[in-house]
């Protein structure tokens, strides 16, 4: 099937969604009621009401708060600035406190994971899925029974092994590979990746095959353009989950000078006066923020992609 | 009549087969395996190799060998089941696993029933349900450090704290928070369902759409109110993805970390110190080198503990649920 | 298409190649370094430290290589804490030379982790002239000394003038007494309504302040045996006394606060910011209390820990200079000169003392905090005249604790399972405070038990 096959019964699949009226619990019917409509208005309003004060309530908060002077901030927690705004928080958070170098690690760390993960992913669902070659069933049990496996069981081992690597010579503290690379050992991205793989069309394969390419041109030419819905899942769980990760980090990258946010912030928080640091939490939560606004739409689908397993 | 003519096919089969011109066998050599795209394979498997031998499967096996032996990283020598031993007649140990369970119960009790009324409420909505899942999940955005050290700061137990202030709008006198043994992991559940119900609140929308509406239009034609329809109808056909939600859940918050440790360090005198928490101190609390031996051999407990709660719940529910 | 494959492989390997060069440490690996000196990586501050801190320590960096061309000395980033410091010491990766608290000597010595540096210390000639009780704490079963004990700290009572007078107290005449510190800490927390009196209560370091407030009602914590076993004397009268104190202060004045958790750094925090009248902590915080947590100089007040009961004493810990046992022979003597000269030559030398004091004021950083001497008081006392003009704390603030604290005995830390025990006392501390009706006798019985446990693994 071709894309633009694909799109159009997409397309088709959704008006006729829609033309069911989203056939939920509720029907028209339902609706005609007058108990059930001031029910659905009364829902309405609590969505709302919950939804703002929850959802976005402490993120408002932050953000006033981070312009607010620590004593007021103290003192009234809920005024609306009663000494004025203190922009000042954000230029020392971001100077002083050199907020602006840990948003950098952030970012690099999250960057190198992005590519190492799906790297991997690609590469190893690939050669279990398309490639096939003759140990390949062993390789994937092997991988799939990491799955069962706590990420605790490996802490220790783990530790040890990047101060103490094989074959290099010296530690792997505060190298971002030693962050990088056990990310990479991700079973779950495997398992995606193999199972989209899985459902790709074989004809196209031996279509290109007879053409003449060879693995790696069907790799970077056909199966990789196909692919791009479960790429994009992919690399919003890497993207996420390297902005997210503390214990590990903190563990190998003792050094403050390549320490991403989630790491730094707990640590300068005794030094560092309440505006400021409210301050610098805000800041690290913009840009996390900044592209699920740009890109809500990609995160809400892998977010329901990740779990959607029916009964 | 069949036996003649299956003969008659095996005998034209036979004959077709004949003549096709056959290659010669190959033998398998290393030349052959290369032209078959062998090196190929290798190549595009080797860098999942790797990584996996290097940070996967050998910390695996060292975690095990790790929890019979006792190191101090210079030099260490076996001791069979001792660590097993000490850990499991550790007091300690046992308080973190009530912790960790009272934790497990809290984040059911909270962190499950009210996600799912949540996306209940909000498949229904004809419009705003974008704006709905975006607000929802924007807690889910922001980074768990950050979400910890704010509600931290939400937590004080001053007059002046933000809740307390919040509760004094409604009369209720200040509260200590995470400074009492007693309310610490209600606190700390709470945050932790507040940053999480977003992502489980999408998961659920998802499932909800993926219900039949000829059901929904049946127990109409039946007389069902719209209670009726949710329990009798909503809930049963969300039963595959409610259970494995519930068992993710349960096997996350066996391994929470963040929480505790950001939160109150374990405390008030260890009223939230989780396994987690209990594994981390082991190893890594003293300067001088910690209890790696015990701190591997509870974390491969941990594993076969969550494993077998895995088999049996799968066991169960395969019995409960619908084909 | 073969460009795309060597794309993709040219990719991972400079990521591969960029992230490991990125971090690599500049320099050649230990040993010689390219000119023929030798080189000597010595440990300097914590990670995040000020950047004036390290600015002072580039400048005695050049003076001592002007006077030892043949050294090169090279400055680590170095913190005695957490996981890194235990693998690195095993791993052998920490500076040549670091500091150790006196608690971690003793089991360093026994690991065989330390450098025997007797000779060293015989020959700059100062064996006789530590303080012996310092002296001990780096002397093995062997007799030989392993460290050159640099610095040394008692506890003491650090007190906030501002709320003192803004309560009606005198901030010149700090509390003597541990009743006096009940009543100071309810005046001031009923007219300023911030807490009077507080302590550490986390991370360990509830349990080190809870033995400082046992040892200064006359008990120990835990008693050396003859034969190199510990035992544990936790449940005694002046723990149950401490910890009444503690008890009362929270439930009957509410005096303490609402902060229960409070570790070294959070402590510092909330006195620096004006939340806390008074607390115990080492005498030496000072330095830190204004250049990491923004104290103002003014509302500072030091005094001695109020002692009371049979053989009181106050706490005091320190640190001693070590070698770390993989330097070779020839950085050895190396390292024995840089310690002798950074660490020790202030403590005796009048010029070095100088120097130090001159490099340090010129960078902002503190000079003259009390603190305890590793020589003699005499010797102590000397110092302190040869660096008056360059002294920039306000130690006439400090005087009820620089005046008194020689009346005092000093009492080291129990030197087995430290930290463990200090675990276990944290919680009794965290007990207290956040239970009202606590039996703080069974508590006591429990706690020496758990802690007996521990001593005699």
């Amino acid at each position: 099937m071709s894309i633009a096959t694909e799109r159009r019964g997409l397309r088709r699949a959704k008006r006729l969604a829609d033309a069911q009226g989203d056939r939920t619990i509720v029907s028209d019917y339902d609706r005609r009621r007058r108990g059930v409509r001031i029910g659905m208005r009364a829902t309405h309003v609590f969505l709302f009401v919950a939804l703002i004060v929850a959802g976005l309530g402490p993120i408002l908060w932050l953000m006033k708060a981070a312009v607010t002077s620590t004593q007021d901030t103290l003192q009234q927690p809920f005024a609306l600035w009663p000494n004025g705004i203190d922009w000042a928080n954000l230029s020392t958070a971001w100077n002083d406190i050199g907020i602006s170098l840990y948003f950098w690690n952030t970012i690099v760390i999250a960057l190198g994971a992005w590519f190492f993960q799906l790297f991997i992913a690609t590469t190893a669902g690939y050669g279990l899925s398309v490639l096939r070659p003759k140990y390949a069933p062993i390789l994937d049990g092997l991988v799939l029974a990491t799955l069962f496996i706590p990420g605790i069981v490996l802490l220790v081992p783990l530790y040890l092994t990047i101060v103490n690597p094989p074959l290099v010579g010296q530690s792997m503290l505060n190298n971002y590979l030693a962050v990088w690379l056990p990310m990479a050992a991700n079973a779950f991205n495997i398992l995606l990746v193999k199972r989209f793989f899985d459902a790709l069309p074989r004809e196209v394969f031996e279509a290109a095959r007879t053409d003449g390419a060879g693995p790696v041109r069907l790799f970077w030419s056909i199966v990789l353009p196909m692919s791009k819905p479960i790429l994009g899942v992919v690399s919003v769980f890497a993207i996420i989950a390297a902005w997210k990760d503390y214990l590990w980090p903190m563990l190998v990258l003792p050094d403050p000078a390549v320490q991403p946010l989630s790491v730094r912030l707990p640590a300068v928080q005794s030094q560092t006066e309440l505006d400021v640091f409210l301050a610098a939490l805000a800041i690290a939560t913009l840009i996390p923020i900044a592209m699920f606004l740009a890109f809500q739409s990609v995160f809400l689908r892998s977010a329901g992609l990740g779990g959607a397993v029916k009964g | 009549m069949t036996t003649l003519r299956e003969n008659t096919v095996v005998r034209d089969e036979r004959a077709v087969d004949a003549a096709i011109p056959k290659p010669k066998p190959t033998r398998r050599t290393p030349l052959t395996w290369l032209r078959g795209g062998g090196l190929w394979n290798l190549l595009f498997l080797l860098p999942m190799i790797v990584v996996f031998a290097v940070f996967s499967w050998s910390p695996i096996v060292q975690s095990v060998i790790m929890s019979l032996q006792k190191t101090n990283l210079i030099t260490s020598h076996w001791v069979g089941l001792d660590n097993y031993i000490a850990v499991l007649t550790d007091p300690l140990l046992g308080e973190a696993v009530i912790n960790t369970l009272w934790f497990a119960v809290l984040a059911m009790i909270f962190g499950f029933p009210v996600p799912l009324f949540m996306a209940v409420l909000m498949s229904e909505v004809r419009r705003g349900k974008g704006l709905y899942s975006a607000l929802a999940y924007l807690p889910v955005v922001i980074p768990p450090v950050v979400a910890v050290l704010l509600w931290k700061f939400f937590y004080s137990a001053d007059d002046n704290g933000v809740f307390n202030t919040i509760l004094g709008f409604v009369g209720i006198p200040a509260q200590p928070w995470i400074q009492d043994a007693v309310q610490a992991m209600p606190s700390l559940v709470l945050e932790a369902t507040w940053a999480g119900a977003g992502g489980s609140i999408i998961i659920y929308l998802a499932a909800l759409l993926g219900v039949p509406p000829e059901l929904y239009d049946a127990a109409e034609v039946d007389g069902a109110s719209i209670w009726r329809k949710v329990w009798h109808v909503t809930l049963p056909q969300m039963r595959g993805i409610l259970f494995i939600m519930l068992i993710l859940q349960v096997i996350a918050t066996a391994q929470v970390f963040l929480e505790p440790f950001l939160f109150t360090g374990g405390g008030p005198a260890g009223a939230t110190r989780t396994i987690l928490l209990y594994i981390y101190d082991k190893a890594f609390r003293n300067s001088l080198g910690g209890a790696y031996g015990e701190a591997t051999a509870v974390s491969v407990l941990l594993a076969i503990a969550l494993a077998l709660l895995s088999w049996l719940y799968f066991r169960l529910t395969n019995r409960w649920s619908s084909s | 298409m073969k460009s795309a494959r060597k794309v993709l492989l040219a990719g991972a390997t400079a990521f591969a190649v960029a992230g490991m060069l990125a971090s690599c440490s500049a320099g050649p690996a230990d040993g010689d370094s390219d000119d023929g000196r030798v080189q000597l990586r010595v440990a300097t501050f914590p990670p995040g430290a000020d950047a004036a801190a390290y600015e002072a320590f580039a400048e005695q960096e050049k003076q001592f290589e002007k006077l030892h061309k043949d050294i090169d000395i090279v400055g680590v980033e170095y913190e005695w804490k957490g996981p890194t410091f235990a693998v690195q010491l095993a791993g052998g990766s920490l500076p040549d030379v670091f500091t150790v608290p006196f608690t971690d000597t003793k089991t360093l010595l026994e690991n065989g982790q330390l450098t025997d540096v007797t000779d060293a210390v015989k020959k700059f000639g100062y064996a006789e002239k530590f303080n012996p009780v310092v002296l001990d704490g780096v002397t093995g079963d062997d007799g030989r000394i392993y460290g050159f004990p640099r610095q040394a700290y008692a506890m003491g009572l650090h007190y906030n003038r501002d709320l003192f007078e803004a309560a009606g107290l005198d901030p010149d005449k700090p509390p003597t007494t541990w009743d006096e510190v009940r009543a100071y800490a309810k005046q001031i927390s009923d007219k300023t309504g911030k807490a009077g009196y507080a302590q550490m209560a986390s991370g360990n370091t509830g349990g080190w302040q809870l033995t400082a407030a046992i040892v200064a009602r006359g008990e120990r914590t835990q008693t050396d045996e003859t034969d190199g076993s510990a035992k544990s004397t936790i449940d005694n009268e002046g723990t149950a006394a401490a910890l009444q104190f503690l008890h009362d202060l929270r439930w009957e004045d509410k005096s303490f606060g609402s902060k229960f958790d409070l570790d070294w750094g959070t402590i510092n925090q909330e006195f620096a910011a004006g939340n806390i009248g008074m607390y115990t902590s080492g005498s030496d915080v000072y330095s830190a209390l204004v250049r990491d947590f923004g104290l103002s100089p003014d509302s500072y007040g030091l005094g001695v820990v109020p002692v009371e009961g049979n053989d009181p004493g106050t706490l005091g810990g320190g640190d001693v200079a070590v070698i770390s046992p993989t330097v070779d022979e020839g950085a050895k003597d190396a390292a024995a000169t840089w310690i002798d000269w950074y660490y020790m030559q202030k403590l005796m030398d009048e010029d070095a003392a100088v120097t130090d004091a001159k490099t340090l004021a010129d960078s902002g950083q503190a000079v003259g905090t009390p603190v305890l001497p590793v020589l003699s008081r005499e010797q102590y006392e000397e110092s302190l005249t040869w660096i008056e003009s360059y002294i920039n704390v306000p130690r006439d603030q400090m005087s009820a604790f620089i005046d008194n604290i020689w009346e005092q005995t000093p009492v080291g830390e129990p030197k087995k399972k430290t930290q463990e025990v200090y675990a276990l006392l944290d919680t009794l501390v965290q007990t207290v405070l956040t239970q009202e009706d606590a039996d703080i006798s069974a508590l006591l019985k429990k706690a020496q038990s758990d802690a007996q446990a521990l001593l005699d693994q």
